[in-house]
């Protein structure tokens, strides 16, 4: 019956076409931990795979790093960028090896972390900006604004690109009389952490309305998934504003603009900006610090850093040795050739003190009560 | 008589012949707005898949970068192969016995219709609820780890269930009584009747069904998002995370980057381009059978 | 069902008797019917299993909001632990209804067309053309929405909220996903099936029927407002019900076009949600929140018996529709 040839051969077909493109495959070996471990020299490469997710603010750079790392050590790094929220929680959950995010875990947070069995550490990695982008027509610079101007914008209380609050901080521009549509994240997002709060640093309306959170009540606007969401609904969106990491403003040459610091300078996100805003801090213990609205008057007011998270103890939190071995080598590899790759995509490396404190919160971390050995 | 009915026996005048002509009219021109989505999406898709693709576009995983090549759909055309076949082993022969059951040894009795109205029901549940199943039996509960291919075959297979059921149920009604009869009278036993005469008689009709329900798992996304998640590279590893081409559509589909969402329009070509064969290829058979419902 | 006497004599390979069956072969059919009927109890264990399940995760959520609560409660904010599934509920309601407002006249118009008013060469390629939008996946038809009929809608949209801004529930600001939308692009998705049955449902009307309203000299239309539509009520009544449950069950392309605000939006321009787009969008960041992962399931237990009840209404309208049929209203003499 000729049916049946044309079914047996058609299954042929994607079996031979399946095994083709497998076969071609060199890259990524398959994974469940089993790997061959490199004790310096590093002739052999460490191989496996480890899961992250978190943040899309550094998905940009832990991309690359991610590329990188895996070149130098055979390890696939697989980063979901679903948010700091799915970031924290995953996490917490014990699905992916490690989490990111851009806003320190509160401590209801950690609380529920610790549930699995050991602390959850953070581990600081780069600073990046949060632009003010926009998407007008006869706007073709960075205008500038300050906080409360920013607060009414994204409040809703000014509607139209020539408002006065707006004309007053940028006499001699030509402000067209759209209106002004807002673009903001709509799960949970630490970009909007640093976000809100530096809004509630300059904004009584805004300190009592929505508040500061990695999820808030938004007077207006539309609602996008991830830091890409938002810079895809600026970009589709005539008359809009929404707030990006500086990495998507640049790939999307969006105008940004010019936010007015503590120290009352309008500043331009840059890298140098954005590395002032860490001078000078002193973070905590736990290095659980926020870098918004720094008083350097370099600085760019909302600029963030943002965390790895890990376990202090991987292996009683049910992680397996290897896998510890695999994520502490990515952690390395971010606390060092990783800072020399950031300023190539606007992400400002940490400045030393903070650095040796990551460094030395990496170098503690455990499995099963001993340190992690054989780490490159 | 009705007061239409009295209307009619008179001649047809010019207004009823307008009134005819413009309700004619209408139905037309609502026929046609039905079929002007589907004539636009296929020339969407060609418009801006077909730019999409290129050798790599097939053959390179998507790497993920945002600066520099973001690679191509390689894994998600493998681990959507992958994660189907899987779904079909399961599914197909769990609701072909099924189908058998009800035909043959339940027929009208009080649990075959109790188990026949509980089919029906299964195909009104939507693919989501399916996929929330599956994370909370399999996933959360961390079963073999926690996202998995084969979880995500698993929630595929219980959607394609009542689909492979419902058609396979069809198909075994109508092969006629007399061979069964014929077959039994010469002495075979029952289960040489069921695999020797009733399951070859009605075989391009249960393909049918089986390639159809396939077609349709192949384009679902919802299951997927709670069980094999998203992942870069391409394996061989049920027990990993698998990508899709659903998924991979899905994620590329909010970008601001123009090819990315330029390789979210390829990976949906090649999704109904599969499907589309594969509903083809159904109803070939389909065709040709001697069987048709 | 044995062999009778008549055969009695006859004999197979082996000299056995057909009557005689070898012991094995004897072995093997009760085997195989309990192994089928094991195969279909199956079924019905997995069902209750999937249906306890489902409330047992679900019920932390109601437990702390009360299912009215739940259900009736305007406030869905995760990160203050609300969760109140109104707006989610408001969102299905609005985008079903603007789907089946849209759609269903279509379906039934193509039905009517295929089976009244298409010449016969077209009737078949037509049949096809309409089952082939069932087989696009829903991701295509999100991908479609938001990149080409969105964009390209919004200033007709905008004219039309401008124009007529006084009719509730339309007015103010257009924004690019919204109910609209949504509800625009499940209509397109239901038309299938609701065409199907319908089709199925129109062509089971009696031959004699259609005939003697012509006979009486009906035009084409009078035909089929007399004999084709009364009879069919029933049937299109089914068809339009399952249509609702698909569009009520309906993920991922929603979830593209909606906007995912989990507000009422004030007009059928503004973003909403619905409870199917919320389960896709957050159950990420639900994976260490027990009760917001409660919550989301108890919105998938709820859009569960949403299309439960309405797929059961479907199913009693289609099954009356396939009764033998009752002399249609027009034709009493």
């Amino acid at each position: 019956m000729r049916y049946k040839n044309l079914l047996a051969l058609s299954c042929c077909a994607v079996l031979a076409l399946g095994a083709a493109a497998c076969g071609s495959d060199d890259s990524s070996p398959s994974s469940g931990g089993s790997s061959s471990s490199s004790t310096g020299g590093g002739a052999a490469k460490a191989g496996g795979t480890i899961n992250g997710a978190g943040a899309t603010f550094p998905a940009p750079v832990y991309q690359e790093w991610a590329a990188r790392f895996k070149e130098e050590q055979g390890t696939t790094v697989n980063y979901q960028p679903i948010g700091s929220g799915g970031g924290i929680a995953q996490f917490s959950a014990g699905t992916v090896d490690f989490g990111a995010t851009d806003s320190a875990m509160k401590p209801d947070e950690i609380a529920t972390a610790e549930k699995k069995g050991s602390d959850p550490v953070h581990v600081p990695t780069v600073l990046g900006a949060v632009t003010v982008s926009y998407n007008v027509d006869g706007i073709d610079q960075g205008l500038k604004l300050d906080g409360e101007t920013v607060a009414d914008i994204f409040l809703g209380k000014i509607k139209k690109w020539n408002d006065p609050k707006i004309a007053s901080q940028n006499s001699g521009a030509q402000l067209p009389a759209t209106s002004i549509t807002v673009c903001h994240r709509s799960d949970e997002s630490g970009t909007t952490a640093n976000f809100t709060s530096f809004l509630t640093d300059y904004s009584s309306a805004w300190k009592s309305g929505p508040g500061t959170d990695k999820s808030v009540k938004w007077p207006t606007g539309t609602g996008a998934k991830g830091n890409d969401g938002v810079a895809g609904c600026v970009k589709q969106t005539k008359g809009s504003v929404g707030y990006v990491e500086q990495a998507y403003a640049l790939q999307n040459k969006f105008t940004t603009a010019a936010i007015k610091n503590k120290s009352g300078q309008y500043i331009e996100p840059s890298l140098q900006a954005t590395s002032a805003a860490a001078q000078g801090v002193t973070p905590p213990e736990d290095l659980r610090f926020s870098t918004i609205n720094s008083p350097n008057p370099q600085a760019y007011p909302i600029s963030a850093v943002t965390f790895l998270l890990v376990w202090a103890d991987a292996c009683k939190a049910g992680e397996n040795a290897t896998q510890a071995k695999l994520v502490k080598n990515w952690l390395n590899y971010g606390l060092g050739a990783g800072q020399q790759v950031a300023p190539q995509l606007q992400y400002a490396p940490l400045p030393d003190n903070i650095k040796t404190k990551a460094q030395a919160k990496v170098d503690g971390l455990q499995c099963n009560g001993a340190a992690i050995n054989g780490a490159s | 008589m009705s007061a239409v009915a009295q209307r009619s026996l008179r001649p047809v005048g010019p207004r009823r012949r307008r009134s005819d002509a413009i309700a004619r009219g209408v139905v037309l021109a609502f026929t046609i707005v039905a079929i002007v989505p589907l004539v636009a999406i296929l020339y969407w898709l060609v418009k801006e898949g077909l730019g999409a693709w290129s050798k790599s576009f097939f053959t390179t995983d998507p790497t993920g970068r945002f600066l520099g090549d973001p690679g191509g759909i390689r894994s998600a055309i493998l681990g959507t192969i992958e994660m189907v076949a899987l779904a079909s082993i399961i599914a197909v022969p769990a609701g072909v016995g099924v189908a058998l059951y009800l035909v043959e040894y339940g027929k009208l009795s009080r649990f075959a219709n109790t188990v026949r109205y509980f089919v029906d029901v299964m195909t009104g549940v939507p693919s989501v609820v399916f996929g929330l199943f599956v994370y909370i039996v399999l996933v959360v509960t961390k079963v073999a780890g926690t996202f998995a291919a084969w979880k995500g075959a698993v929630a595929l297979a219980l959607l394609m269930l009542p689909v492979v059921i419902r058609s396979a149920e069809v198909v075994l009604n109508l092969v006629p009584n007399s061979l069964r009869e014929a077959a039994l009278a010469l002495g075979a036993p029952r289960w040489k009747v069921i695999f020797r005469i009733v399951l070859p008689t009605a075989l391009p009709g249960i393909v049918t069904g089986s390639l159809l329900a396939v077609a349709r798992a192949a384009g679902e996304t919802a299951p997927l998002l709670f069980t094999a998640a998203f992942v870069l590279g391409s394996s061989a590893d049920l027990s990993q995370r698998m990508n899709s081409l659903p998924l991979q559509i899905f994620n590329d589909v909010g970008q601001a980057q123009d090819r990315l969402v330029q390789r979210a329009w390829g990976a949906a070509l090649t999704l109904v381009v599969l499907v589309l064969l594969l509903t083809l290829i159904a109803r070939l058979i389909q065709r040709r059978s001697k069987l048709s419902p | 069902m044995e062999a009778g006497s008549l055969t009695s004599r006859a004999t197979v390979r082996g000299g056995r008797s057909i009557h005689e069956r070898s012991p094995r072969s004897r072995a093997i059919d009760p085997l195989l019917k309990w192994f089928l009927s094991g195969l279909a109890a199956l079924i019905l264990v997995l069902i209750a299993f999937f249906f306890i399940r489902l409330f047992i995760e679900a019920k932390p959520a109601f437990d702390k909001f009360g299912y009215i609560g739940f259900v009736f409660d305007n406030s869905w904010v995760p990160s203050q632990q609300l969760y109140g599934a109104l707006p989610l509920v408001v969102g299905t309601i609005i985008t079903s209804a603007i789907a089946l407002l849209l759609g269903v006249p279509v379906a039934i118009a193509t039905a009517l067309y295929i089976t009244e008013l298409a010449p016969n060469r077209v009737k078949a390629p037509l049949t096809v053309t309409v089952e082939l939008l069932a087989a696009v996946p829903s991701v295509v038809y999100g991908l479609w929405g938001i990149a080409v009929l969105a964009p390209k809608l919004q200033p007709a949209e905008q004219w039309f909220s401008d124009t007529f801004s006084f009719l509730p529930l339309v007015g103010g600001q257009v924004s690019i996903p919204n109910y609209f939308i949504a509800g625009l692009i499940l209509a397109i998705m239901i038309i299938p099936i609701v065409s199907a049955i319908s089709r199925e449902v129109m062509s089971t009307v009696p031959g004699d029927h259609k005939e003697a309203a012509l006979a009486l000299g009906a035009t084409r239309w009078e035909m089929i407002k007399i004999a084709v539509l009364p009879y069919s009520r029933a049937g299109i009544s089914g068809a339009a019900m399952l249509g609702l449950g698909r569009a009520i069950g309906e993920t991922i392309a929603v979830t593209i076009v909606i906007g995912n605000a989990a507000d009422i939006g004030s007009t059928i321009f503004s973003q909403g949600y619905t409870l199917a787009a919320v389960i896709a969008n957050e159950f990420g960041e639900a994976a260490s929140d027990p009760i917001h992962r409660a919550a989301l399931i108890a919105a998938g237990l709820v859009l569960f018996v949403l299309t439960l009840i309405v797929n059961a209404i479907a199913r009693y309208y289609v099954n009356r529709a396939s009764r033998p049929a009752s002399v249609p209203k027009g034709m009493a003499g």
